[in-house]
């Protein structure tokens, strides 16, 4: 267990940030214990390790995890690191296997990560030693929600339902409202020189788009009425998950629905997510909130939703340096075109060599670098866009949120809850000390 | 270790030769080679020199250009080592795509190049893997280096096939897949074209 502390990186008050928090080693090292050693921690989809012996490889922080189907069907993640030296176990990263062989001195283990044999066992350890204690290590709590494998290593965590909240959990209805989803093979992958958190804070960007994107909006590659400064609804979830980014009122979403049902068909940008969302089912999946909300959902800590049937992982590589990882999704059962099109536009959006994400590397990197020099580390950062301008609404629905314009909203809420968690000494302390989504003026 | 029998390696051994390019003899590989190397070359130097129009106009309308995913697998595996066409992919383009990726370099706000980046693109070990008279597929291994800014600096190498044909008394391209030696990409991104 780690200390509780009273660091007020983030000024709440003030919606002004303290900039070391992306550089500084002391802060990266208690992350990785408080932040990623907490929380639960996006896997993969159950559709990527289908078959007994199939695994995956991932990393909770800086530790490796093997994720990997058993003989009973349950999925486990391991820490791919051998209790005899350390050793990784596993250095492929995908595959399927019967058992797990350590290529250092040969101890192995079954898909639970039981350690089962050890070579010359009888010969060379001739003191007692039970295997039972010496296996893979196992996360603390593996679970599911609608096929998104999550994981953490904290055994006080609260269930994932509890700790995704409405919030995190509609993330992922957004997902699951596109019908059974399938993963397609390839999980695109780059690194950039940024702190995390800031490829993180740009999931609830809509103000870089028009400058960032500029030259994809001009050659159409986006549409720039979809990402055009516009009505925005922002939702904030307990633990500092949010959705934030576009928003339609409920007589657009109307009116939506009966050009759908009309000859008039597609018009408006969203007319395609409104066709997806006014079956009595999704609708009812999404609330009547959520139905009319089209922002980027972030999954705290790392993990963003976006509305191409892609999620993308931001794994921390020290303070300088994350790993983008974009997993591509498509519903098992739509016509071949369709499919088509959806996988042109995953591929050619974002990732390394996509036509919209290849603008945005650079500022991250930037802005990292940007708290490097011991003068420009002392300069506040300005979080205050919209501040004090809104208020929460509430409704029976209970899917309180704020419908405004371009704000900063989802990013000051991502620091502040990253902070709490960073206060916090352990999860009954988180439990007990983090801020309940913000009501009233905001 | 068991024979790899992955695509892009397969046809590294040469058993690929189609029966016409066999049946040329000795001159006539080395003519043929010549033209292909100064292709190549002469393509390579119009984007080390940012002349990408010009570039453009050496891809034939129906080209295709891709660069699958790669993984890392166990020796066993190994077949499962790169994504398949159709799936995923960093580049997975036609004509079309690239000219916008050319024209996204011209209008203005393309970040990921202004300043723009400074290539230097080196073809070596270029092999022709057979020509029907029409078309000649050929591999080739490339180091595409790049550097940005003061500092900032991404080396990828790696290997391609392409396939040129015969157009306007000289060839164009028509096909070219990108086998590139990472399966993290190492770099914020992959602006430049291979
Ligand atoms: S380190 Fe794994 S067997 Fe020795
Ligand atoms: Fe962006």
């Amino acid at each position: 267990m780690s200390a509780a502390s009273n660091h007020n990186w983030f000024d709440t008050e003030s919606g002004i940030l303290d900039r070391r928090i992306f550089t500084d080693e002391e802060i990266y090292q208690e992350e990785l214990q408080k932040i990623f050693g907490r929380a639960w921690n996006f896997m993969c989809h159950e559709s990527q390790v289908p078959e007994e012996g199939d695994f995956f490889m991932n990393w909770i922080g800086e530790d490796e995890v093997i994720i990997v189907r058993d003989r009973e069907g349950t999925i486990n993640v391991l820490l791919n690191s051998c209790p005899h030296r350390g050793n990784t176990v596993c250095r492929a990263e995908l595959g399927t296997t019967k058992s797990f062989v350590c290529s250092y001195h040969g101890w192995n283990y079954d898909l639970n990560g039981r350690l089962i044999g050890m070579p010359s066992e009888e010969h060379f350890y001739r003191n007692p030693m039970d295997k039972n204690d010496w296996g893979l290590t196992p996360a603390a709590k593996v679970e599911s929600y609608k096929g998104f494998v999550f994981a953490t290593l904290d055994p006080e965590a609260p269930p994932l339902v509890d700790y995704l909240g409405w919030v995190g959990r509609l993330g992922i209805d957004f997902m699951a409202a596109q019908g059974e989803l399938e993963f397609l093979d390839g999980v695109h992958k780059n690194r950039v020189q940024c702190n995390w958190k800031l490829a993180v804070d740009n999931v609830y960007d809509w103000y870089h788009v028009k400058v960032s994107h500029g030259s994809a909006l001009k050659i159409g590659m986006i549409g720039e009425e979809s990402m055009a400064p516009m009505d925005q609804m922002v939702l904030l979830g307990e633990f500092g998950h949010g959705i934030g980014g576009p928003g339609i009122t409920e007589e657009m979403f109307q009116e939506s629905v009966a050009r759908l049902s009309g000859s008039e068909g597609e018009q408006i940008w969203y007319d395609r997510n409104v066709r997806q969302r006014m079956k009595p089912e999704v609708t009812e999946m999404l609330g009547p909130v959520g139905k009319r909300s089209f922002g980027h959902p972030n999954i705290f800590p790392n993990l963003w939703v976006a509305l191409t049937r892609q999620v993308c992982l931001r794994i921390p590589r020290g303070p300088y340096e994350t790993e983008l990882w974009w997993f591509n999704f498509q519903p098992k059962h739509v016509p071949v075109e369709q499919r088509q099109n959806a996988i042109f536009m995953q591929n050619h959006l974002f990732g390394p060599a996509g036509i919209l994400e290849q603008d945005d590397g650079e500022n991250w990197s930037h802005s990292t670098r940007g708290a490097k020099g011991s003068f420009a580390r002392t300069r506040p950062l300005n979080f205050t866009m919209g501040k004090g301008q809104d208020q929460v609404l509430h409704d029976e629905s209970g899917q309180s949120r704020i419908e405004t314009v371009v704000n900063e909203h989802g990013q000051r809420w991502t620091y502040q809850s990253w902070q709490e968690w960073m206060n916090a000494a352990s999860w009954p302390e988180l439990m007990q000390n983090h801020s309940l989504p913000p009501t009233g003026e905001i | 270790m068991a024979r790899v029998d992955a695509e892009p390696l397969a046809a590294a051994d040469g058993r690929n030769l189609t029966s016409s390019y066999q049946k040329l003899d000795m001159q006539q590989r080395m003519l043929l080679k010549f033209e292909v190397e100064e292709f190549l070359f002469m393509e390579a130097d119009l984007l080390d020199s940012r002349r990408y129009d010009e570039w453009l106009e050496c891809l034939t309308d129906d080209i295709h250009y891709w660069m699958p995913i790669r993984r890392t697998t166990t020796a066993r595996e190994v077949e499962r080592e790169f994504t398949k066409p159709g799936g995923m992919a960093f580049f997975d383009d036609d004509k079309s795509v690239l000219a916008l990726r050319v024209k996204r370099l011209a209008i203005g706000r393309a970040w990921a190049e202004d300043p723009p980046s400074r290539t230097r693109r080196l073809i070596t070990n270029i092999k022709i893997l057979g020509y029907d008279g029409e078309e000649v597929s050929v591999a080739s291994n490339f180091q595409l280096y790049r550097s940005r800014l003061n500092s900032e600096e991404d080396n990828w190498i790696g290997r391609r096939e392409d396939k040129l044909r015969r157009a306007d008394g000289g060839f164009k391209l028509s096909q070219r897949h990108i086998y590139l030696e990472q399966t993290v990409i190492l770099s914020q991104n992959m602006s430049s074209l291979f």
